[in-house]
């Protein structure tokens, strides 16, 4: 009896699921479809003034692409040694002291919520400008740095997790081909945990790009074109989707707001779709 | 096969998209962009930097199309705007985060210890918005009191229909709800239930979504989307603020730490010109400087 | 590996050096991030600390507790689990009892693609289609409110929980499946008699993962919660989460108390987060002991 009602309840659950996502996808789609077209990114602006920077865009997604995508890489840059370098050591030298006190630091940072790391940020500039750097301000990196703090446990444990999974008969034969450490980890280590990395770093790349409470404590604005340098302020297109959504004025600005949704999504989740392929590609050869 | 269907989703939207993108961009090519009104900007000529503006959200119509024209005849420009509410436009301009701080609100003793300096350019009032299917069309400053101490729940109350209250404010950094809370208000209490919101333009849209919905903004972004009751038999509009009648009246300022320079200058004297007050009109607001 | 590390060869120094170089300042900055949120919320509990932590916010009267707000968290996150910790039961419980199905690869491609919803996108979804719904229902309510958000966040919490709970209670199942078929269990009875009952720590494993995204998120209360300061008494009330807080009272003026509210909510927030990677620490050991063979991948 029990068995049946809990199999039941396990169907109505999936279907509930299944039906939910299809609706919202849908919804998000058929709002947006009217919407997609040159006019969503560039506005009246022509395309190739637009893509150079030559002329301004307004009401149009473009800069929001374009900050999203080099706020996400810059993010990246920064993040990507420092975090590979952390899941290394998180995994080869697991037992001292200070490793155990790094795997918590990084845990626990994996549990902070977001809009700390953004808060962080904000008085952090303040500090700076009082203490050190007073041209210091709300900028791409900024933004950019806080979102490499938000990705670095992502990007750790993934690359840990890639290593620890390398089988123990692979490390008993590097022993036995008289291999140092550091060989064992250049040679045989790293090259065969590549997709696993690979995978963490796409995955990264997803949550970057999404994340809104960040960026939005620490320099994306409604408008400033597209970013003229490292230290100016940009749009994004989370944040265009959060502003839009809640003050749109006209149809074409919501209409600016599905449209810049339908695009993040598409990002994210092609992101996550390939992360997902190479996963399970890092997987498969190890458990034949 | 974990991955096959989230693939298909995913590629089937990125095609989809790319294809839209692609057939678009060569429908865009033919359009051109006007620029006019090149000789009204000379005082920008040779300039080149940025302006970063943050602050009351009742400025960004004005400050955008202003920065829209600028731009389109300075390429070498940069201004970045964004909203907050008056006390980041005070907090950022005071820290130097931003070159202008907007403020819908006079400055406190606080902020002026900053080394804030105002520069008011425009006259903007404050009114009650509800839905324009509710049948109510005039207040009286004591039922919004009532209203927004949460005393009166129900427009049945007030000859609406029999249809639960929605009160709606606006955040703590908001000069729009401080200038509300002092001259309507009269230092009233907002009931705590009221749902925050945190700019003009996200209040209008609350507003204009909910039939049973109360709540204030900018005079300057009234349109038809939302209906402003008349106030104790006066009608909200600025042409009344200015003349004294409508009493929740404002004006709207630009800050700046100490006296503005360089390019940050020559914008709000810009915005303080009598060309800039066609920006200023058309965003709904009544220009200072210009013939007042 | 252990005796390697305690005798290095000269030629290993160089690598090791550079790899200390390069995690000693991820270290640091972790603890320059707490010990910044730590440093800047400390003079909030010296000094205004009655004010903070008391139970009404009206900065017009010059109140400005935030107990509103962490009771509104925790409320939400509560409600949240409630409605999709069941949820998630049942659809894992459905990918482990039909595993070749279509239907269930189907699904593993839906949790693999929510992952990758935005969550501003839910806000988006949850504000056009969710709260007008909400209004036209129950007409005591603008729609905003308590359940329109728990509803949105529940399905931002759904695909970890799934993870974890397909991935744990698979592994018991394949460890029982012969005893159980041998028994003439079907596979449903197996999991119902068998392994869901010797699995609790899977499931806390899940809520507290879930429980952590919940507390944690900022835009979906900050978009669809209505963020009035009030103490939650029914599902349609309007509420205020810490995180809508920061997001919220961010920019007021430098050293008010509205400004110091905001690093005691940061501080609350920390605290919490901090407890539960705790709390699944501990979960994660106690897994390991039990699976001692399962790869630490669990955690996605």
């Amino acid at each position: 009896m029990r068995a049946r009602l809990f199999h039941l309840w396990c169907l109505v659950c999936t279907c509930c699921l299944i039906l939910t996502l299809g609706g919202i996808v849908f919804y998000l789609v058929s709002q947006s479809l009217p919407y997609l077209n040159g006019a969503l990114f560039f506005g009246d602006t022509p395309v190739w003034d637009a893509i150079s920077g030559k002329t301004r865009v307004w009401g149009a997604l473009w800069p929001a692409c374009v900050g999203t995508f080099s706020v996400t890489i810059i993010a990246l840059l920064i993040a990507l040694l420092p975090g590979i370098a952390t899941g290394i050591w998180l995994a080869e030298f697991p037992r001292s002291r200070f490793s155990t006190g790094l795997g918590l630091a990084i845990d626990v940072l994996a549990g902070t919520p977001s809009v700390l790391m953004g808060l962080f940020g904000f008085t952090m500039i303040l500090f700076l400008r009082e203490h050190i750097a007073p041209a210091a301000n709300h900028s791409l990196l900024l933004s950019a740095s806080c979102l490499a703090i938000l990705i670095l446990p992502y990007l750790a444990s993934t690359t840990r997790t890639a290593m620890q999974s390398v089988p123990l008969s692979l490390r008993i034969s590097t022993h036995a081909l008289g291999m140092n450490h550091w060989q064992r980890i250049w040679y045989v280590l790293l090259p065969r945990s590549t997709k696993g990395i690979l995978s963490g770093i796409m995955l990264s790349f997803g949550r970057a790009a999404e994340d809104t409470a960040v960026i939005m404590l620490t320099g994306a604005v409604a408008s400033a074109g597209l970013p003229s340098s490292l230290l100016a302020r940009y749009e994004a297109l989370p944040f265009s989707i959060f502003y839009y959504s809640a003050q749109y004025q006209t149809k074409g600005e919501l209409g600016l707001a599905f449209g810049a949704s339908v695009t993040l999504m598409c990002l994210t989740a092609t992101t996550f779709a390939i992360t997902g392929m190479v996963y399970q590609q890092s997987l498969s050869p190890h458990h034949d | 096969m974990i991955l096959r269907s989230s693939h298909i989703i995913s590629l089937g939207l990125c095609l989809s998209l790319c294809s839209t993108f692609i057939t678009s961009c060569q429908q865009q090519q033919s359009t051109t962009s006007s620029s006019e009104g090149k000789a009204e900007l000379g005082t920008f000529e040779g300039q080149s930097g940025s302006i970063n503006i943050a602050g009351g959200t009742a400025h960004i119509p004005v400050m955008q199309k202003a920065a829209k024209a600028i731009m389109a005849s300075h390429p070498d420009i940069q201004i970045t705007i964004a909203g907050g509410g008056s006390g980041v436009g005070a907090q950022q301009a005071g820290k130097g985060l931003v070159d202008i701080g907007n403020t819908g609100r006079p400055l406190k003793e606080k902020e002026l210890a900053l080394g804030l300096v105002s520069h008011p350019f425009a006259i903007d009032g404050v009114a009650i918005i509800i839905h324009p299917d509710n049948p109510v069309g005039e207040l009286s400053s004591q039922q919004v009191a009532s209203i927004y101490a949460g005393t009166t729940t129900n427009w049945k109350d007030l000859g609406g229909a029999d249809q639960a209250i929605h009160l709606f404010t606006r955040d703590e950094a908001s000069g729009t709800r401080s200038v509300f809370v002092k001259k309507l208000l009269k230092q009233g209490t907002v009931a705590q239930h009221a749902n925050v919101t945190a700019s003009n333009g996200a209040m209008k849209t609350a507003i204009a979504g909910d039939p049973g919905a109360i709540g204030y903004c900018s005079i300057g972004y009234i349109n038809e989307m939302v209906k402003a009751p008349k106030l104790d038999g006066i009608e909200p509009s600025n042409a009344n603020c200015v003349s004294g009648e409508y009493p929740v009246m404002r004006k709207l300022y630009m800050n700046t730490k100490g006296n503005p320079e360089g390019l940050a200058k020559t914008f709000i004297d810009f915005i303080c010109s009598k060309e800039a007050s066609t920006y200023i009109e058309a965003s709904g607001y009544i220009p200072l400087h210009a013939g007042n | 590996m252990q005796e390697t590390d305690s005798i290095l060869p000269a030629a290993s120094r160089i690598p090791h050096l550079c790899l200390l170089g390069l995690v000693i300042p991820v270290f640091v900055l972790i603890a320059l991030l707490f010990g910044f949120l730590f440093w800047f919320s400390l003079p909030v509990f010296y000094s205004g600390g009655n004010s903070i932590f008391s139970g009404e916010w009206q900065p017009e009267q010059g109140h400005f507790g935030i107990i509103p707000m962490i009771k509104g968290s925790m409320l939400l996150a509560v409600l949240t689990l409630c409605l999709s910790f069941p949820a998630a039961v049942g659809i894992s419980g459905f990918c482990l009892l039909h595993p070749k199905h279509r239907i269930t690869s189907l699904v593993h491609g839906m949790v693999r693609f929510m992952t990758g919803i935005p969550t501003v996108v839910y806000g988006l979804a949850a504000l056009m289609l969710l709260v007008p719904l909400l209004r036209t229902w129950f007409t005591q309510s603008s729609g905003f409110g308590l359940l329109a958000c728990l509803l949105a966040l529940s399905l931002l919490t759904l695909p970890v929980m799934i993870m974890i709970l397909e991935n744990q209670l698979r592994e018991s199942l394949n460890q029982h499946q012969l005893t159980g078929t041998s028994l003439g269990m079907s596979r449903s009875e197996i999991l119902t008699h068998i392994i869901i009952p010797c699995a609790p720590q899977a499931f806390a494993s899940a809520i507290v993962l879930g429980f952590g995204r919940a507390v944690g998120d900022t835009m979906l209360p900050l978009m669809l919660a209505g963020n009035a300061p009030q103490n939650p008494e029914s599902l349609f009330d309007s509420i205020r989460t810490l995180t809508a807080h920061i997001g919220l009272v961010l920019s007021t003026e430098h050293g008010s108390a509205t400004y110091n509210s905001l690093f005691a909510s940061g501080f609350m927030l920390l605290a919490i987060s901090v407890s539960l990677t705790v709390i699944t620490r501990k979960l994660e050991r106690s897994y390991q002991r039990r699976h001692p063979q399962a790869s630490s991948s669990a955690q996605p």
